[in-house]
């Protein structure tokens, strides 16, 4: 009686040591408690940040046979040009204690006035990707609530303005930014028929229609941007030996940067991380990071050109996990990406996306990716090489299923450690894999995908 | 006469240990006396003035610098029990630097926040901060605002 007795003081103890002593405050490159809390007692009141990233990239693809282009051929957002200068990304933004003397209460607003996915759909001149709050009330469980990055793949949940790359790897691009069902396809109170309007492929399109103002972007929302409007519970824990843990549970509106919940469903997200701290705080902090991942959601989509109203819902579910090394001179990263449903064909196809049912749509497909990449910051110089390989296959198992492959090679100049020029250069091959006549259509457009090189000046103030 | 220079040899060793004591509660013996001052919102300042600590100690000889870092206004947030520096706190606290916090700040703050705030244990509290500076100033410390 007695030893049972102890054996249950012991588990108490333990487990009120581990929610209530055992709270993380230094953080290593753990994006949860980066971008969601302050430094407790010593953050400022408002701190105005940002960063601009300006880049130029040129596409070396070729036009398909008749002189055409297709989105993977082309620049984003627009999907008008190979070639061009783009400032992609500007944010401004106030994070802070807005009460300094209680620390239990933080905020974070981000404004992006870029020209990207974010700012395209829509046409908006800026957009807020970020608007929240933050309690840090309950021991072990911080409170997160409004608009702010889901807990998810490490491409998508680290600040954009410390990654290594121009662009995401395709698994990441083509999975996770989600693109949304266009208007037509989900709201079908117009009595205009048919509900879902869209009933061809867009383009392709020449240059002469590229330069007279043909695009190829037919998305008109925002790109989800890795963000969804919802609350969250989250926190670290040391859990000795110098290895935290960490955890985030998220409820939300699954639209990401809109705020509405027009299919009345909601998105669940969980994560999972265990880190081995080397040294080191914020987004270089070194590191062993162990990370796990899961999203479920549903979206609502009328898949029938007709005129009658039946929006359905299909799920829309992703998970990953993965690992970081970060430890100079080296870095190594590497996850896996699984999609079930909601699988978008490119910007032109948001008819594909629902209507093609000889070959399954996207909305009932699945796809897959994974990525791995490694860093060298060459010792005493401020440079630093990359490289990468990244492979998505999506509508798999359909006589269409597409396989992209790609590696990166990049190197970056640290002019000091808030701003930087990179220099990437991908080799791409993407193809349709399955022998057949609707592989052959495909592959008379994606064979001409060729290298792209870019180079990018990103200043954080 | 032996009783009486037994006595005397009391008395003096009395005094002696007296005097002591009170060089040790307000006088150092160092040579170099440091008195640095935080009173800023500025979240910079906190690490600036730990860092002040940490070449002080590092710049003489163990024993012939004492260091006294006092916080009053927005600057007490840095000796509150669960300022993001806790640690390098108590590291500099067993190094000898001394933490004292303003009296009238922690009543001025208990009354905004409904409550006392955690002060880190390192940190002694006095009733006020910018008198505590003035004395020290007044023994010949320097003083220092980062």
């Amino acid at each position: 009686m007695g030893e049972n007795k102890q054996f249950k003081r012991a588990l108490i103890s333990a487990a009120c040591t581990l929610a209530f002593a055992a709270a993380g405050t230094s953080h290593a490159a753990n994006w949860l408690m980066l971008q969601g809390t302050e430094d407790p007692a010593s953050a400022a009141r408002a701190n105005v940040w940002g960063f601009i990233q300006a880049k130029y990239e040129k596409d070396f693809s070729d036009a398909n046979a008749l002189g055409q282009y297709v989105p993977p051929k082309l620049l984003g957002p627009e999907l008008d040009a190979q070639d061009g200068f783009n400032i992609n990304r500007a944010r401004i933004g106030v994070r802070g204690t807005g009460f300094p003397l209680d620390s239990r209460i933080n905020y974070f607003v981000l404004l992006e006035m870029g020209n990207n996915g974010i700012t395209h759909g829509g046409g908006a001149f800026a957009k807020m990707s970020d608007a929240s709050v933050t309690l840090n009330y309950i021991p072990g469980a911080r409170i997160r609530a409004g608009l702010f990055k889901t807990p998810g793949s490490e491409e998508g949940l680290q600040a954009i303005h410390v990654f290594d790359y121009i662009n995401f790897s395709e698994a990441t691009n083509g999975l996770l930014l989600e693109r949304f069902p266009n208007k037509g396809f989900t709201d079908c109170t117009d009595t205009i028929p048919p509900c879902n309007a869209t009933t061809g492929n867009v383009g392709p399109y020449t240059e002469a229609q590229l330069q007279g103002g043909a695009g190829l972007n037919r998305f008109d929302s925002p790109v989800g941007a890795f963000r969804d409007v919802g609350v969250q519970v989250f926190d670290a824990f040391d859990i000795g030996n110098d290895w935290e843990a960490s955890y985030a549970a998220m409820i939300g509106n699954g639209n990401g940067i809109e705020f509405s919940n027009s299919d009345g469903e909601y998105d669940t997200y969980l994560y999972f991380s265990a880190e081995k701290k080397y040294g080191g705080k914020g987004p270089k902090a070194e590191g062993l990071k162990f990370f796990a991942w899961g999203q479920q959601g549903k979206r609502l989509i009328d898949l029938t050109n007709d005129t009658t109203a039946n929006a359905q819902s299909h799920d829309r579910d992703r998970a990953g996990l993965g690992f970081k090394y970060m430890k100079k001179p080296f870095r190594v990263t590497a996850e896996y990406i699984t999609a079930d449903g909601m699988i978008w064909s490119g910007p032109d196809k948001p008819n594909f996306y629902f209507t093609q049912i000889a070959h399954g749509n996207g909305a009932d497909a699945k796809a897959s990716g994974w990525y791995v990449e490694g860093g060298w910051y060459i010792p005493k110089t401020r440079f630093e090489l990359d490289a990468r390989f990244d492979t998505m296959t999506r509508l798999e198992d359909r006589i269409n299923e597409h396989q992209f492959d790609k590696w990166t090679l990049g190197m970056q100049y640290h002019f000091n450690p808030k701003t930087r020029v990179t220099l990437n250069y991908e080799i791409r091959d993407f193809e349709c894999t399955v022998a057949g006549a609707v592989c052959t259509a495909v592959n008379n457009n994606l064979k001409g995908v060729d290298d792209k090189v870019g180079v990018q000046l990103t200043a954080i103030f | 006469m032996l009783k009486f220079f037994r006595s005397a040899l009391l008395v003096m060793f009395s005094l002696l240990f007296v005097s002591a004591s009170a060089l040790a509660a307000d006088q150092s013996l160092a040579e170099y006396k440091y008195v640095l001052h935080i009173s800023d919102m500025d979240p910079s300042k906190q690490e600036l003035i730990l860092n002040n600590a940490r070449n002080l100690l590092e710049a003489y000889p163990p024993g012939d610098v004492e260091v006294e870092i006092v916080a009053y206004g927005p600057g007490l947030r840095l000796m509150f029990a669960e300022n993001v520096n806790a640690q390098r706190l108590d590291s500099l606290s067993q190094s000898g630097v001394k933490f004292t916090a303003c009296g009238n700040t922690l009543k001025g703050m208990a009354k905004l926040l409904g409550e006392e705030p955690k002060l880190n244990p390192a940190a002694t509290v006095v009733p006020s901060g910018i008198v505590r500076i003035g004395e020290l100033v007044k023994q010949g410390y320097i003083y220092v605002k980062p």
